[in-house]
């Protein structure tokens, strides 16, 4: 039997429609992609040919959440803001569309991001990253910054964003208040040492 | 101990920083230039941390003054004693700058507990005029919708991106209602209220060595009192709920104008008030105004303290940025913050004192029996007797002969400050918490006149706001 191309959409998206509901149920580390392939009414087999791992369903999920965020971005980037408003504004609406997912994205992250990973995580997770420190990079640029940045500054900016998406996810304040001061500190710091990355000692225009 | 730490610690021989103002300047610049690029540590530990660090360099600085004092005569002894208070400030404007927040906030209420900090930390300290980091729009959105759960967009017919004014751990931001009236939106800084307690129990361990002393137990309950009113200046439920009070206490015959709340444009991080159009002090001034208009602000000034504090909620921060000079000569009067509330014990105290001020001195013993807990047997009774006349003389001499009172002269004000010195040198500091916020305010609104150069007839304001409390 031939499948078509909006057969398999709909099975994919099943499939992350059960495995949200699970993560969110079951916790991170109890749900199981035998659990998950029955929660969505298919073969474990089937699963497979979707989404080799656990994880890299989570990857999909992340994915798409922030590819959208990322998408909806541009418009909304004005050069009246400063920088740090501009990258406020990018990672936290990238938090915002995640915030379905917040109960079991601090474990996925965890697995998914760290430098241990197996390559097909890590792969899936390098998308990401790439993606979301693409459009950090036109930001910085469109303020002056022209790059590239050091692999310093991009390495101090990524293990900035993973602290404030780790401390987001298990951030128990009224309104994830203190992830707002957390991530606006953050970004001072980052673009404190701006000017110091390209040697100027000054903040550029901002 | 390290003794070669120690010996670093150690002041230089021939200096003198109350001489040398440069020298402290220069200790300020620096300490500025490093607190620039720092982030504000939001994890306790993190704060804990700062502040056991704190802790150890000032017992190290206090220690090498003991040092140096072994071998010194009594001339340099008091010297080196001013030279390592000054060091020990400026450590502590360095650290509470950094931690800002709500250690900020405590430090200068601290300046206001007498005897609880040597006189040139306290003096130091009450420069610190740091307040929450400025926030942009983006967060600003972010706060608001956390607390409405909408957008200032969607609230606000217009709403200006950039604040106008800073505001106690937060910022003022102007705005225009959808039925078109102009207001002032005040936003707080997330997170900061919640690190209050925290920031407490970290100052409560840093000051336990004072826990031996005789006194603690005075210290401690205004301690005590100091996080009360934190805990309440950030809750801006309770503000706004001050601020309708403070209202109601007013008429349009008055001149004195306090903004009206609009609640359902308030929370409690977010507050909305009509927005007042006036001058702050310094660009009042700058308008060379004359001795009649500096006069009638100055009364009005003094009548809305009185009025307040015969309401029995009075008004203990009359700072001059809380106050707005309205081109039609009315009195702006913001930010309600902090204000005592005082209850049936607090209103006792106030009437006793009050009997004793104005009608018969001979009630003073039993007034220092209630409110330092000192009966006349007790061998530090005469001490408590000379601070409190003292007290006494210098908060009544405006209302000493009738007409107005000249609260330019320096004279009058230099009084008020050497019988605190006195206070703190004699160690007369214990008292009921209520005095903590009562001595602050009677000293802000003294130090707020001196600079406006008002003459009030301070004995008729009085007369007539003590007529209406009977009345009423």
């Amino acid at each position: 039997m031939r499948i078509t191309a909006k057969a398999k959409t709909e099975t994919r998206q099943r499939i992350l429609d059960a495995a949200t509901g699970l993560f969110k149920t079951e916790g991170w580390h109890n749900a199981t992609t035998r659990g998950i392939a029955v929660s969505a009414g298919i073969a474990v087999g089937t699963l497979f040919n979707y989404f080799p791992t656990k994880e890299s369903i989570a990857v999909a999920l992340i994915s798409e959440s922030v590819e959208g965020a990322s998408d909806e971005f541009p418009t909304s980037h004005s050069q009246e803001n400063s920088l740090e408003a501009d990258l406020f504004t990018l990672i936290w609406s990238g938090l915002a569309k995640l915030r379905e997912y917040r109960s079991f994205l601090a474990p996925a992250a965890e697995t998914i991001f760290s430098p241990l990973a197996r390559a097909s995580e890590a792969r899936a997770g390098d998308a990401i990253r790439v993606g979301h420190l693409e459009i950090m990079e036109k930001i910085v640029t469109a303020h002056g910054f022209p790059g590239p940045r050091s692999a310093v500054a991009v390495q101090l900016y990524w293990t900035l964003y993973l602290g404030v998406f780790a401390f987001w996810a298990a951030d128990e304040s009224p309104g994830q208040e203190d992830t707002l001061a957390l991530l606006d500190q953050s970004l001072k710091l980052f673009v404190s040492t701006l000017g110091i990355d390209q040697g100027r000692g000054t903040n550029g225009r901002q | 101990m390290d003794v070669n730490k120690l010996l670093a610690a150690l002041p230089e021989n021939d200096f003198s920083p109350t001489e040398n103002s440069d020298w402290a300047q220069e200790r300020l610049r620096e300490i500025f230039a490093d607190l620039a690029p720092r982030a504000v540590p939001v994890g306790s530990l993190h704060r804990m941390w700062t502040l056991s660090e704190l802790s150890a360099q000032i017992a190290l600085a206090y220690l090498s003054l003991w040092v140096r004092q072994r071998f010194s005569g009594e001339e340099a002894a008091q010297r080196q004693a001013v030279e390592t208070n000054l060091r020990v400030a400026l450590k502590l404007l360095h650290r509470l700058a950094y931690l800002r927040g709500a250690m900020t906030k405590l430090g200068q209420a601290a300046c206001h507990v007498p005897g609880l900090l040597p006189k040139q930390v306290a003096e130091t300290l009450d420069h610190l005029h740091f307040d929450a980091p400025p926030m942009h729009y983006p967060l600003i959105r972010e706060v608001v919708r956390n607390e409405f759960g909408k957008s200032a967009e969607e609230m606000f017919l217009g709403f200006e991106k950039e604040a106008f004014a800073a505001a106690s751990l937060g910022q003022v931001h102007r705005a225009r209602l959808k039925s078109g009236e102009p207001v002032a939106v005040k936003i707080q800084y997330p997170g900061i209220a919640r690190t209050i307690d925290a920031d407490f129990r970290n100052i409560s361990a840093l000051l336990f060595p004072m826990k031996l002393g005789k006194d603690w137990e005075f210290t401690n309950a205004q301690f005590k009192e100091i996080r009360r009113m934190l805990n309440q200046e950030v809750d801006y439920v309770q503000e706004a709920e001050s601020t309708r009070l403070a209202r109601d206490l007013f008429k349009p015959e008055d001149g004195i104008v306090v903004p009206r709340v609009y609640p359902e444009y308030s929370g409690k991080k977010v507050m909305t008030t009509e927005y007042i159009q006036g001058l702050h002090l310094r660009d009042y001034l700058a308008t060379n105004p004359t001795q009649e208009s500096r006069n009638a602000f100055g009364t009005k000034i003094y009548v809305a303290w009185q009025r307040m504090y015969y309401a029995f909620m009075p008004y203990v921060d009359p700072h001059p940025g809380n106050y707005l000079f309205l081109s039609d000569g009315r009195l702006g009067l913001l930010d309600f913050g902090c204000v005592s509330h005082y209850g049936p014990d607090e209103r006792e105290i106030m009437k006793l004192a009050e009997k004793m001020a104005f009608e018969d001195p001979s009630l003073t013993p039993e007034v220092i029996r209630r409110v330092c807990a000192v009966s006349e047997g007790d061998p530090a009774y005469p001490d408590y007797l000379q601070m409190m006349n003292e007290s006494r003389d210098w908060t009544m001499e405006p209302t000493s002969k009738p007409g107005p009172f000249d609260f330019g002269d320096q004279a009058h004000f230099q009084r008020g400050v050497d019988w605190f010195a006195r206070t703190v040198s004699k160690k007369t500091t214990r008292a009921n918490p209520m005095y903590v916020y009562w001595n602050r305010s009677t000293f802000g609104i003294k130090a707020l006149l001196f600079r406006l150069g008002a003459k009030v007839d301070v004995h008729e304001v009085i007369r007539q706001e003590r007529n209406r409390n009977r009345t009423n």
